[in-house]
């Protein structure tokens, strides 16, 4: 009897352990903390992106923050990505996996326009 | 100039009559923009069958209030940014109120509130709740909305037109008549392209071109709309796309008034038939037209913000040509 119970104990303990790690593993991933890639710091200010162009090798991580007193969105003009609104001090993060040209704006005030370039 | 208009001018105290009427139409566009540059200081101009009349706004007795009154009279308020916290003004809910208090202490009470939109500053429920809460103090019988940018934003609009899209089609236009006057609201903040400037969109240029088709040329039409119809300042996104196609609909009429928001001050223009006019933000001012590196929120001495937020009170008064657009400002 004591040895199925600890069978139990065992098997229950690496279940547990395997769901867990799991979790980690997952969480990890989309916390964009991956290994593969670098993270790209783009600044959002006084009505524009900075820097306004960017070149990047695919699975960078593009991280746009904004500083300035109103709030903007990221929105790719082919509608690849899209932010939610962002007060100053929020950010957004796109991870680009496929080399081409990404122009994107804010949608709020579309005459501020950027462009990545991933190679 | 008949007997009974000298009498009440001089009843009234006014400063001047002015009667240029060079290209026979009986507008008197000289006088009008003088009297527009004398509004900032808070003066009322009447324009009466074809001839302006103005009067300083301390000067106004009781028995002259019905002719000054006229037969229409409504209030523009417009950027209020509910939820906004910044430098340029930490309480946007004290300025609003103000702004309501000058409403209310108005000579005549208007008809109706038009707010030309950034109703909110995060199209948050909380932040439209709070603008409706403090407007049912506003001593109006009715109140029209057209959207903003803040005020459409993650829903395309959704939230808005629940709650102030009632009776509107498309993003949110429509139009009203009072009094004889055409009111028309139309929506130019949804689906920007980059780079652009505002949009009203084909869907409702053919609505607007079908509304006005059946007018007489001599309706009074007014044109409300958030981000202004014509061209102030491109660089800065201040202007419309497609709005050469929407005034083109109104080009037969005698007399077309065109109001906006979005640039937090005051502007005017008049071209042909047409008068346009911006109005002041009631949560902060922003910039001229390229005298900052972008447009953004403009922090002023604390003393002086009120000076530079403001309402706009238009009265309209049967005749010819009749309209009087008045900013006044907070403080």
């Amino acid at each position: 009897m004591r040895q199925k119970f600890k069978l139990c104990i065992v098997v229950w303990g690496v279940l547990l352990f395997s769901q867990f790690a799991a979790h980690a593993q997952s969480a990890q991933t989309s916390a964009g903390q991956d290994s593969k890639g670098q993270t790209f710091d783009v600044k959002i200010d006084n009505f524009s992106f900075s820097p306004p162009t960017i070149t990047i090798a695919a699975g960078t991580t593009v991280k746009w923050t904004n500083r300035d007193d109103i709030p903007h969105t990221v929105v790719n003009d082919d509608q690849k990505f899209q932010s939610k609104t962002l007060d100053t001090d929020e950010s957004y993060t796109y991870t680009f996996t496929k080399p081409g040209t990404y122009p994107y704006f804010c949608s709020i005030h579309p005459k501020m326009t950027g462009k990545v370039v991933v190679q | 100039m008949a007997e009974s208009d000298r009498r009440t001018l001089a009843l009234a105290g006014a400063k001047d009559v002015i009667e240029y009427d060079h290209n026979h139409d009986g507008i008197d566009r000289r006088g009008f923009l003088k009297c527009m540059a004398w509004a900032g200081a808070g003066a009322y101009c009447v324009i009466q069958g074809g001839v302006m009349k103005s009067f300083a706004l301390g000067g106004l007795g009781g028995k002259d209030e019905q002719e000054l009154k006229g037969e229409l009279s409504f209030v523009q308020i417009s950027d209020s940014h509910m939820g906004f916290s910044k430098p340029a003004n930490p309480d946007v809910v004290a300025t609003l109120q103000a702004a309501i208090d000058k409403i209310n202490a108005l000579p005549a009470t208007p008809e109706f509130l038009l707010h030309t939109g950034d109703i909110s500053h995060l199209s948050k429920a909380n932040e439209f709740d709070m603008v409706d809460q403090l407007l049912k103090s506003a001593k109006v019988k009715d109140a029209f909305f057209v959207p903003g940018e803040h005020d459409v934003l993650n829903d395309d609009g959704k939230q808005y037109r629940e709650r102030y899209g009632k009776g509107t089609q498309g993003n949110g236009w429509y139009s009203f008549d009072k009094n004889g006057v055409h009111f028309i609201g139309l929506v130019n903040v949804m689906n920007l392209k980059a780079g652009g400037l505002g949009s009203l969109g084909n869907e409702q240029l053919e609505w607007m071109e079908d509304d006005v088709k059946h007018l007489s040329k001599s309706t009074p039409i007014i044109v409300f709309a958030h981000i202004p119809l014509w061209s102030v300042y491109p660089e800065w996104g201040w202007g419309t796309e497609d709005s050469a196609q929407a005034l083109g609909y109104l080009k037969k009429f005698g007399s077309v008034t065109v109001l906006n928001g979005h640039i937090h001050q005051t502007m005017q223009k008049v071209e042909g038939n047409v008068t346009f006019h911006t109005a002041m933000s009631t949560a902060f001012p922003q910039p001229k037209p390229g005298a900052a590196p972008s447009p953004g929120p403009m922090k002023v001495p604390d003393n002086e913000l009120r000076t530079v937020l403001g309402i706009t009170d238009v009265n309209f008064v049967q005749g010819k040509h009749a309209l009087a657009v008045t900013d006044q400002t907070l403080a």
